[in-house]
């Protein structure tokens, strides 16, 4: 067995690794769940629906508990079915008539203003892509309950039903249907609603445009911080820097302590040298020179190595001095984040979102395990490292032991 | 010599300082009002406390629930001392400040224009409460294994520790990866059904499909379906809140935090009551459900008038640093460091010299191997060449030798001499199905990050092997040095 205090530290730093672990899978499990109730058949979400008197032509299954509304709920909840009846009438007119661009015809104003929304724009919003678009821009989702919504903007209403729950689903279901299948496919004859899968009319979904405004508006701003950010005032940045500077020069240092950051940098850079030293290394040694040439250059190289492996031996002398005569200043209890060895860290992050594309399943599945992987490498990693300091930890205490003994 | 030129008419507008102020103040989260800036300059006691919460909530790495908020301001203001010294910040009276918030509201002031001098900290904290509308993955590795939540109460198991069970860790840590490889493939093929099925809908023609939180935001807007248990953003990753991804900058890290926070809420007296029970960052706070409509607007609005105000700030930051200088100006210039250090948190001083031990020993280890090697060569290079003859051509030759030497090796130090990896893209990246595999100039594609994740796999798994080679060594000398001491390799990968 390895001495106690040798081992504690491993098992902590396992106890770590496989809580971190945890979490992770949980988080994926959830991210599954969510994924599959997606790509399966998207059920009338019941939030729509009270419980529905008996109606045959409803197919809502999920009842809601009852909520009872307030008497402004029930206010709106009277405006709103006004504005139903109205709005199926209208639609039945356009079925018969079929003459789908009257849809979105049913003015805003008419409508219940829900306090704290934003004004709406037109529903016809010039430059929509594809053919679907005057028809399903009112949609907010192809569901059998929202569509007797799909007249008003969207907007308005989440913050109403979200009140009232009323059973709009109730009153419209065929004729809902029917313009929902017209929608989809106008030269079909009406049928019996089916449920909405991903896979079948996923490309036929809409975003609302509230949301397309906000999301546009966000993407433009960030773009906006990105290119200020690489353009800095040269004002701006001189003032920054001789702030700075004058912090210091106030605090009676002109040379700044190292920091616990720093020191950790530093470590980590003179470890990356050692590893790639190291195999460089490997390589010339195992090389076979076939000529004079070939055998000057390994020879010039392998000085060269030794002189580097001097350098940078002697940094680390310096840099364990340093921290030994003037500690560095007190850094948190505990390691300072461990940033990983792939990782180059401290690179500038760019504000404005970035795409990764990918072409295919397998790709993407690839990629993924692959980072999986890395992510392992260098734990596995951390934990031999671990278990190399504390073995030498344990020689120099047997040591030490031996000597005074 | 000042350096800067100094506009005049920016400086006379008189409205120009409170206008950045108050800019700044609305970039950042929860930002005390421009009131309290100006108080902070004449070190009013009452604009304290304020700037202790705001100092806390730029270092600490989570985003803001209401976990962080019932932190007790002796605490916050002890993790924030802390933090700005292991961030190398220069002045010593900060470490003297009283923790109850009753005075040096002058100096909180010039810590956080430290903080905001050394970095872009309002975009910062921004990005990190940032809403995730695509899904999104990593490219970096950065605080990737980075534990989520406070450390498990430390069980300190009396007693030798049991090999076994150590094996036994191990083996449990495999299989839980394992489970997380498999889990995580088959998160990406549904994932790249989503993407296929709605491609075609995004208004956005260079995205072209929905992502996962769109979609699922198109399924149910009420957001009455839930998922049992706090719903996360679509994140691939799903190791960290998406705030760590730009923490690679200097900041706290969560696990440095936790513990921290473990530390010092041990001290007795510091905390009444529980503090365990309403930190909960992996839980509904930290993750806030996105996907109810109403939700992700209002948050996109918040997010969109944060970020006016950032560019408002950088506008117009010049302003506030000339009044930073006379900030400094009325503070009394402090005497050289000190020789006794200020009470803190305990420092350990070995802290992160075992691994340098470590390099220190390598780099030994190769000095030697090399050395021997270089001096045999060197002995049968200068008996060869003493056969050879000596011409110019021949001198040429071994002068073109030693430049393209010195050349590679010049090539070799500056791998490790830059600290950054330009090619590496930092920050999470949208992911995007085409069929074709088009991007643009500053998107990634995914074969070649998979090119150079296989690189960096080779790289590490080399590293791996190395480091076990030598564990193996030093337990062979330990097994040497003290008789008695059975050792059972855990099963080689």
């Amino acid at each position: 067995m390895l001495p106690a205090d040798c081992s504690r530290r491993l098992v902590a730093e396992l106890q770590g690794a496989l809580d971190a672990c945890a979490q992770r899978q949980l988080q994926l499990e959830q991210s599954l769940r969510i994924c599959r109730r997606l790509l399966q058949a998207w059920e009338p979400t019941g939030t729509w629906a009270w419980e529905p008197p008996p109606e045959p032509e409803t197919n809502e299954e999920d009842p809601l508990p009852a909520c009872t509304p307030s008497p402004q709920d029930l206010k709106d909840l009277e405006f709103l079915t006004q504005a139903l009846e109205k709005a199926v009438r209208v639609r039945r007119g356009i079925t018969k008539t079929g003459e789908r661009n009257k849809a979105p015809s049913l003015k805003p104003g008419s409508l219940v203003t829900s306090p704290g929304m934003t004004a709406s724009t037109p529903p016809q919003s010039p430059g929509q892509a594809g053919g679907h678009a005057s028809d399903t821009r009112p949609t907010k989702g192809l569901r059998q309950t929202t569509v007797p919504a799909k007249g008003r903007p969207e907007r308005r209403l989440p913050s109403v039903l979200d009140r009232t729950r009323v059973g709009i689903g109730v009153r419209a279901p065929r004729p809902g249907a029917g313009l929902r299948n017209q929608l989809m496919a106008p030269s079909a004859a009406p049928q019996a609603p089916e449920a909405f899968t991903l896979k079948e009319k996923g490309h036929l979904l809409r975003l609302p445009a509230a949301f397309r405004k906000a999301a546009s508006q966000n993407l433009s701003l960030w773009v906006q911080l990105s290119s200020m950010q690489t353009s800095d005032s040269m004002d701006a940045a001189a003032a920054k820097t001789q702030f700075l500077q004058n912090m210091q020069t106030a605090s009676g240092g002109s040379q700044p302590r190292l920091s616990a950051a720093e020191v950790e940098a530093e470590a980590r850079r003179l470890r990356k040298a050692c590893s790639l030293l190291r195999l460089r290394v490997r390589e010339e040694l195992s090389a076979a020179p076939v000529d004079w040439m070939q055998e000057y250059r390994c020879l010039l190289t392998l000085e060269g190595l030794q002189a580097m492996v001097g350098q940078c031996l002697q940094r680390l002398q310096e840099l364990r001095a340093a921290v030994a005569e003037q500690p560095p200043l007190p850094c948190p209890v505990g390691r300072p984040p461990r940033a990983s060895l792939s990782c180059g860290g401290g690179a500038e992050p760019t504000w404005s979102p970035q795409l990764l594309v990918y072409s295919s399943t397998q790709e993407l599945q690839t990629l993924a395990a692959l980072k999986l992987q890395v992510a392992m490498l260098d734990q596995q990693i951390h934990l031999e490292k671990v278990l190399l300091e504390e073995e030498m930890g344990v020689q120099q205490r047997s040591a030490a032991l031996r000597r005074s003994g | 010599m000042r350096g800067r030129r100094v506009d005049p008419a920016a400086g006379a507008r008189a409205g120009a300082l409170p206008e950045a102020i108050a800019a700044l103040s609305r970039s950042l989260p929860s930002g005390p009002s421009p009131e309290i800036f100006r108080r902070a300059k004449f070190d009013r006691p009452d604009a304290t406390s304020a700037l202790w919460q705001l100092l806390f909530r730029v270092l600490s790495p989570l985003p803001a629930g209401s976990a962080l908020a019932s932190i007790a301001l002796e605490v916050q203001a002890r993790l924030v001392k802390s933090a700005l010294c292991s961030q190398g910040y220069p002045r010593l009276a900060l470490a003297q400040l009283p923790e109850d918030g009753s005075q040096g509201s002058r100096e909180l002031l010039l810590a956080l224009s430290w903080l905001l001098a050394r970095g872009p900290v309002p975009e910062q904290m921004v990005a990190q409460t940032r809403v995730p509308l695509g899904d999104e993955m990593t490219v970096c590795q950065c605080e990737a294994l980075a534990s989520l939540g406070p450390p498990a109460p430390h069980m300190e198991t009396e007693g030798p520790v049991d090999v076994r069970h150590v094996q036994w860790l191990m083996g449990k840590l495999r299989f839980r990866w394992r489970q997380l490889v498999s889990s995580q493939q088959e998160q990406c093929a549904l994932l790249s059904k989503i993407h296929l099925y709605t491609r075609g809908c995004h208004s956005d023609q260079s995205l072209g499909h929905l992502s996962v939180t769109e979609a699922e935001m198109l399924r149910d807007p009420e957001g009455g379906q839930q998922v049992s248990g706090a719903g996360a953003a679509q994140n691939l990753d799903l190791a960290y809140p998406k705030g760590l991804h730009f923490s690679c900058t200097p900041g706290m890290g969560p696990r440095t935090f936790w513990n921290d926070l473990w530390l010092v809420c041990q001290q007795p007296g510091l905390l009444p009551g529980d503090w365990a029970a309403p930190l909960d960052p992996g839980g509904a706070s930290a993750c806030s459900l996105l996907f109810p409509l109403r939700v992700l607007l209002r948050t996109l609005e918040h997010e969109n008038r944060r970020l006016e105000a950032v560019l408002a700030w950088r506008r117009a930051e010049l302003v506030f640093w000339q009044w930073m200088d006379t900030v400094l100006g009325t503070c009394a210039p402090e005497a050289p460091a000190a020789a006794s250090q200020p009470t803190f948190l305990p420092w350990v001083p070995e802290c992160g010299d075992g691994e340098l031990e470590l390099v220190v020993r390598e780099l030994r280890t190769l000095e030697e191997e090399l050395r021997e090697a270089a001096e045999r060569r060197r002995v049968a290079w200068e008996a060869k060449a003493r056969g050879c003859g000596r011409g110019p051509e021949w001198s040429a030759a071994r002068r073109a030798c030693r430049e393209t030497v010195e050349k590679e090796l010049g090539a070799l130090q500056r791998c490790w001499e830059q600290d950054r990896s330009p090619a590496q893209a930092h920050g999470p990246h949208r992911l995007v199905r085409r069929e074709d595999g088009a991007a643009g100039d500053r998107d990634l594609r995914a074969a070649e990050l998979i090119r150079t994740l296989r690189s960096q796999e080779a790289c590490l798994e080399a590293m791996l092997r190395q480091l076990q080679g030598q564990c193996r060594q030093e337990l062979a000398r330990l097994a040497g040095a003290l008789p008695g001491l059975i050792w059972i390799p855990p099963p080689g990968r």
